[in-house]
């Protein structure tokens, strides 16, 4: 495991469902996808959890891998509004898409049209390259041309970085594994980041800590 | 009007709203709202959110009228954070010193699953409705908002009750423009959520509420409030 920096280039805006994308997180997918190949896509939903070795160094139970630094940092988050129709086909005659079952959602999305995305972490450089070199897109709403990836670079570096920073954390730590913290706010902090059984009294990303 | 953002931004749209106020006529529009209302006052209570269109209509009624009575449903905290919450409570007592405040707390909403089930929701705010026993509710609705709101009427009557909706003609640059001519306290969450979506299209709705999915708001308040999406 060596100390990396993952720049990922853009060929469009990233749409968020969370003001960060996780790394490991990212890596745990693709991993599980490589190794399930075709049945990944028939898995039941949301299965209580999926033990996945992925190729990143732990600190305690978290993974040493920062969450995403958007460049250039001055862009602003902006929105995107479109309707979605329902994925029914439509039946002959006269439809109402304007309420009942062939509704048209009208929906929002948040997005930042940024050109890289950097993330810091402690991996396995090959392991990595080649997990990443499978991922076509990252983000929300990939389906709608959202975060295409046009390039992914993976360098080594002296620092780790994947968790602290500059005295600021570069991810999610639970405050219980923290001498001084600056802010927290309960949130998950290793993968699968939708289960609840992962939220813990975080150190929010960028602010203050002392490990 | 909170003006705490301290932004160029807020204060380009600040002198827009307030010379709309003069051109849009907003102030004929007021003095015809309050008009309307005063007849319903007596017998009837004020339900307020904390949103922009009822504290704009509460501003109005309070100037008329010191005593009104004044209902709040509090949403409980999965469904709207505290902080919002508070700010709410904080804004209504300072519009409406002398109003007689009536809040009612949801009973599942202190339960995360408030979020993703509204069936109840409905139950037990019309219920309460029914059990305070006011002929007449005078709601901040306006035409503008939809085309279902625009073809409800004025003044709608639901058998146990009478809606009242004083402020049915507004557009949403009146309410602004009110808001930021007298300085109404609304929350100050409206100013990040308008920056992103707009003031027009900006509502004070309960976040993280899977009711409002087919309007994309939870995900656009995971990216907002994300402070507030595992402990609210």
């Amino acid at each position: 495991m060596e100390p990396l920096e993952v720049v990922i280039h853009l060929k469009t805006p990233v749409a968020l469902g969370f003001p960060w994308i996780f790394l490991d997180s990212l890596l745990a997918h693709l991993k599980i996808m490589d190794e399930l190949g075709e049945r990944y896509y028939t898995l039941p939903t949301k299965i209580a959890s999926v033990e996945v070795d992925i190729p990143v160094k732990r600190w305690r139970d978290v993974y040493v891998a920062s969450v995403s630094i958007f460049e250039p940092v001055s862009v602003g988050l902006q929105v995107f509004q479109f309707f979605k129709r329902g994925d029914f086909p439509f039946p002959g005659g006269k439809v109402n898409r304007g309420s009942g079952f062939f509704k048209d959602f009208y929906l929002k999305v948040a997005y930042l049209p940024v050109q890289r995305v950097r993330f810091y972490c402690t991996c396995e450089k090959n392991e990595v390259e080649r997990l990443l070199s499978k991922l076509p897109a990252v983000g929300k709403d990939r389906n709608i041309g959202f975060g295409f990836i046009k390039r992914v670079e993976v360098n080594e570096m002296e620092n780790e970085w994947g968790l602290v920073k500059d005295g600021l954390a570069m991810r999610p730590i639970p405050v219980a594994y923290l001498r001084g913290y600056e802010d927290a706010v309960y949130m998950p902090y290793k993968p699968p980041y939708w289960s609840k059984k992962n939220i813990a009294l975080c150190a929010v990303p960028f602010t203050r800590v002392k490990l | 009007m909170r003006t705490d953002v301290g932004d160029e931004w807020l204060e380009k749209w600040r002198e827009y709203f307030l010379t709309w106020y003069d051109e849009g006529g907003v102030e004929e529009k007021v003095n015809e709202a309050v008009e309307f209302a005063l007849p319903y006052l007596d017998e009837g209570m004020v339900s307020v959110s904390g949103g922009k269109d009822s504290m704009a209509m509460l501003h109005m009624l309070a100037s008329v009228k010191h005593d009104l009575t004044v209902f709040h449903w509090d949403h409980g905290r999965w469904l709207m954070p505290r902080e919002v919450e508070d700010e709410v409570l904080r804004n209504i007592t300072a519009v409406a010193p002398n109003c007689r405040l009536i809040v009612r707390r949801y009973s599942l909403g202190e339960d995360e699953v408030s979020r993703v089930v509204w069936a109840p929701w409905y139950r037990e705010f019309f219920t309460t409705l029914r059990t305070l026993g006011f002929r007449y509710h005078l709601l901040g609705v306006r035409a503008d908002e939809s085309h279902r709101r625009g073809v409800r009427g004025r003044v709608v009557n639901r058998g146990r009750w009478v809606e009242v909706h004083p402020i049915y003609n507004f557009t949403w640059r009146d309410v602004w423009a009110y808001v930021f001519r007298h300085n109404v306290p609304v929350p100050s969450i409206y100013m990040r959520y308008a920056k992103l979506l707009g003031w027009d299209r900006v509502r004070l709705v309960t976040f993280f509420d899977r009711e409002f999915e087919k309007y994309g708001t939870p995900q656009i308040d995971s990216v907002l409030s994300w402070r507030w999406r595992n402990n609210p």
